[in-house]
C-alpha cells in the first residue's frame, strides 16, 4: 500500500521503508554499531529530502538507543555524571547544529553540507576500519598477536583545569575533554543524524581511559538524550521530522536488530570488521559520485510558500 | 485574485456574435480529498457547445477547438542553479518566482500551436510558455525565462504539470470530457478549471468553474501537527521512538 509521507513530501510503499529499516537494524545488530551513518544516506538514496532524513534517522537512533540504556542501567554499568557533562556539551553542540542546518537550508547549501559531511565521515571512519581489520587479519595468520596499546598513566588531558570526580568510572579529570567531545557528538547528531557512538567510544576508551565497563552503558545513555533533544529541536526549527517515515523504519530496525545480533555472534570479530569497511566506503563512494556527476537538471525547486 | 480579474477581462474581449455557439461545463466534483492511500485520482471536466436548436452537425465555419486549463493555487517558488565548483555541483544562483501556478495542467483538441497564434496562447495562459510568474527577483528578462523552464521542468517531471495535445475526448458532435489527473503530491487550495470554444485560433466562448483541493486524514493531520504544534510534534515523536525502544526490548529480552 502507497503511503504519502506528510513531511518528506512523498508517495512511499511502506514495505520499502520497513524493509529499509530492517536492513540498516540487521547491519547495526551485527557489527554492534548505531547504523545512524547507514540510514541517512539510503534515506537520500531512496529520494527523501537530505534535510529530513539527518532528522528522521535522529529520532530512528532515539529507539535503537533505548534498549541498549536500558540493559546497562539495570547493570548499574553508567556514569551518570559523564554522561551528564557530556550531555551538557551535547545540548549546545546539537542546538547549534539545528540552527546551522536552518541556516545552510535558507541558503539553499544544506543538501551539498551534508552529503559532503558524509563523503569525509564514511571516507575516514571506513578507510580507519579498513586498516585496522586488514592488520588483525593478517595478524591472526601470521600466528602473532597485536601489540596492545602501552599504558600510558598520564596524558596532555591532566593538564586541563576545571578537574572534577567521576566515581563511577574511578577517573578525577578536567570537565573540558568530556564536555568538548559532547559538543562535538551534538553538532554530528544534528546536521548529520548520526547518535556519534563510533567517535565517543574510542574517545572515551582512549583519550578519557574511561574502564570499559562503562564505556558502553555511558554512551548509550548519551546518546539517547542528545538525539530526543536533537529531534524535539529539528522538529521545532526545521520541520523536518517525519513521524511516519520514523516510526515505519523503527518497526523494521527493532526486528532486523535481532537477527543482526544472531548473525553476527556467529562471525569473527576481524571479518565483520573488514566488511563493514567495506560496506561504509562503498556508501561514501556513492555520495561522492552523486556529488560530482553532472546532475538530470542542474535546476532545482524549492516551494517557499504561497 | 490576479488570475480572477485577468480572466474577466479576458472574457470582455469575447465576441459575441448573434447565434454563436456556447459552451456548457461542469466538474465531477467540486472538492477534491487527498488521503493517506492516495495515489492520484481523475477530476472529470466534462461539457457541450450548445448551437441554435435544430442543427445537429458542425455548421460553424472554420475549425473547431476545445482547451481545459486546470491551475492550481499560486506559490512563492525558490529555484536554484548548479554550477560545477572544483569538481562539486554546488547550487549557485538563486532566482524567487512569485505567483507561479502550483499546478497545471493543459489538455487540448490538437496541438495548441495549431489551434491558435502566440499571442492569443499568451493573452490567456494557455501552454507551458505562457505560464507566467507574477514577479520574479531578478531583473534580467532571460535569466528570469531561463528560471522558469526551469520550474515547468521540475513541475512535469513530478507530474504537476501536464500538457496533453489530444486530451479532449468527444462524444459524438457536441459532448466532449477530459480526465485531469491530481498526483498525490498536489497542492492543497484553490483550483481554477477553465474550458475555451476556440473557433480559427479565436476564443469564441469561455467558462471557468473553481475548486478545492484539500489533503485529509493521518498525514494531513500530521502535518498540520508538526507546523501547528512544533514542540509537541517533536516530543510526540521522541515519545514514540523510547516507548517502542523500550517495548521492543521488553519482547526480545523473553524470548532470548
Amino acid at each position: 500500500m502507497e503511503i504519502y509521507l506528510p513531511i518528506a513530501e512523498m508517495s512511499v510503499h511502506w514495505l520499502i521503508i520497513l524493509a529499509m529499516g530492517g536492513a540498516v537494524g540487521f547491519l547495526s545488530g551485527m557489527f554492534g554499531v548505531g547504523g545512524g551513518f547507514l540510514l541517512t544516506p539510503l534515506l537520500i538514496f531512496y529520494g527523501v529530502p537530505s534535510e529530513v532524513a539527518v532528522a528522521t534517522t535522529a529520532s530512528h537512533i532515539t529507539a535503537s538507543s533505548m534498549a541498549g540504556a536500558l540493559a546497562h542501567w539495570k547493570r548499574r554499568s553508567v556514569d551518570f555524571t559523564m554522561a551528564g557533562v557530556m550531555l551538557s556539551g551535547g545540548l549546545v553542540g546539537t542546538s547549534f547544529g539545528v540552527w546551522l542546518l536552518r541556516i545552510l537550508r535558507e541558503a539553499g547549501q544544506s543538501e551539498l553540507v551534508v552529503s559532503a559531511g558524509y563523503v569525509i565521515l564514511l571516507g575516514v571512519v571506513g578507510a580507519l576500519m579498513l586498516r585496522e581489520s586488514l592488520e588483525a587479519i593478517r595478524a591472526t595468520r601470521s600466528g602473532t598477536s597485536l601489540p596492545s596499546r602501552p599504558a600510558q598513566h598520564h596524558n596532555w588531558i591532566h593538564g586541563l583545569p576545571i578537574k572534577m570526580r567521576f566515581r563511577q568510572s574511578r577517573l578525577y579529570i578536567s570537565v573540558i575533554p568530556p564536555l568538548a567531545l559532547g559538543l562535538a557528538v551534538g553538532i554530528l547528531s544534528a546536521i548529520m543524524g548520526v547518535g556519534g557512538g563510533f567517535i565517543l567510544v574510542p574517545a572515551m576508551i582512549y583519550l578519557l581511559r574511561m574502564p570499559t565497563s562503562v564505556v558502553m552503558g555511558t554512551s548509550f545513555v548519551q546518546i539517547l538524550c542528545v538525539t530526543a533533544a536533537t529531534t524535539v529541536l529539528q522538529a521545532a526549527s526545521n520541520y523536518n521530522v517525519d513521524i511516519l517515515l520514523a516510526g515505519i523504519l523503527i518497526l523494521g530496525g527493532v526486528v532486523g536488530t535481532q537477527f543482526g545480533v544472531r548473525i553476527g555472534a556467529q562471525m569473527r570479530g576481524e571479518q565483520l570488521r573488514l566488511l563493514l569497511a567495506i560496506l561504509v566506503l562503498a556508501v561514501g563512494a556513492r555520495l561522492l559520485i552523486d556529488l560530482v556527476v553532472t546532475p538530470v537538471d542542474i535546476f532545482s525547486v524549492t516551494v517557499t510558500g504561497p | 485574485m490576479m488570475r480572477a480579474t485577468l480572466f474577466a477581462l479576458g472574457l470582455l474581449l469575447l465576441p459575441h456574435a448573434a447565434g454563436a455557439e456556447e459552451l456548457v461545463a461542469g466538474l465531477s466534483q467540486d472538492q477534491i480529498q487527498i488521503t493517506s492511500s492516495y495515489t492520484g485520482s481523475d477530476l472529470v471536466v466534462f461539457g457541450a457547445i450548445e448551437q441554435p436548436p435544430d442543427i445537429e452537425e458542425d455548421t460553424q465555419p472554420g475549425q473547431r477547438d476545445v482547451v481545459v486549463v486546470v491551475r492550481g493555487p499560486a506559490a512563492m517558488m525558490d529555484v536554484r542553479r548548479k554550477d560545477r565548483i572544483a569538481g562539486i555541483w554546488i547550487n549557485n544562483r538563486e532566482v524567487t518566482l512569485e505567483g507561479m501556478p502550483a499546478y497545471y495542467y493543459v489538455a487540448s483538441t490538437r496541438p495548441l500551436d495549431k489551434i491558435a497564434p502566440p499571442y492569443m496562447l499568451a493573452r490567456y495562459q494557455i501552454g507551458f510558455d505562457n505560464v507566467k510568474p507574477q514577479s520574479t527577483s531578478t531583473h534580467k528578462a532571460a535569466r528570469a525565462e531561463l528560471f522558469r523552464q526551469a520550474v515547468v521542468r521540475e513541475r512535469a517531471r513530478a507530474h504537476l504539470f501536464t500538457e496533453t495535445p489530444s486530451g479532449v475526448e468527444f462524444l459524438g458532435y457536441s459532448l466532449f470530457r477530459v480526465h485531469v489527473p491530481v498526483p498525490a503530491g498536489a497542492p492543497r487550495g484553490q483550483y481554477t478549471a477553465e474550458v475555451y470554444l476556440f473557433r480559427d485560433g479565436v476564443v469564441m466562448s469561455a467558462q471557468s468553474t473553481p475548486l478545492f483541493v484539500d489533503q485529509t486524514g493521518l498525514e494531513r493531520n500530521l502535518f498540520n501537527f508538526a507546523h501547528n504544534e512544533p514542540i509537541g510534534y517533536g516530543l510526540a515523536a521522541v515519545i514514540m521512538a523510547v516507548l517502542l525502544g523500550y517495548l521492543s526490548s521488553l519482547i526480545f529480552r523473553q524470548q532470548n
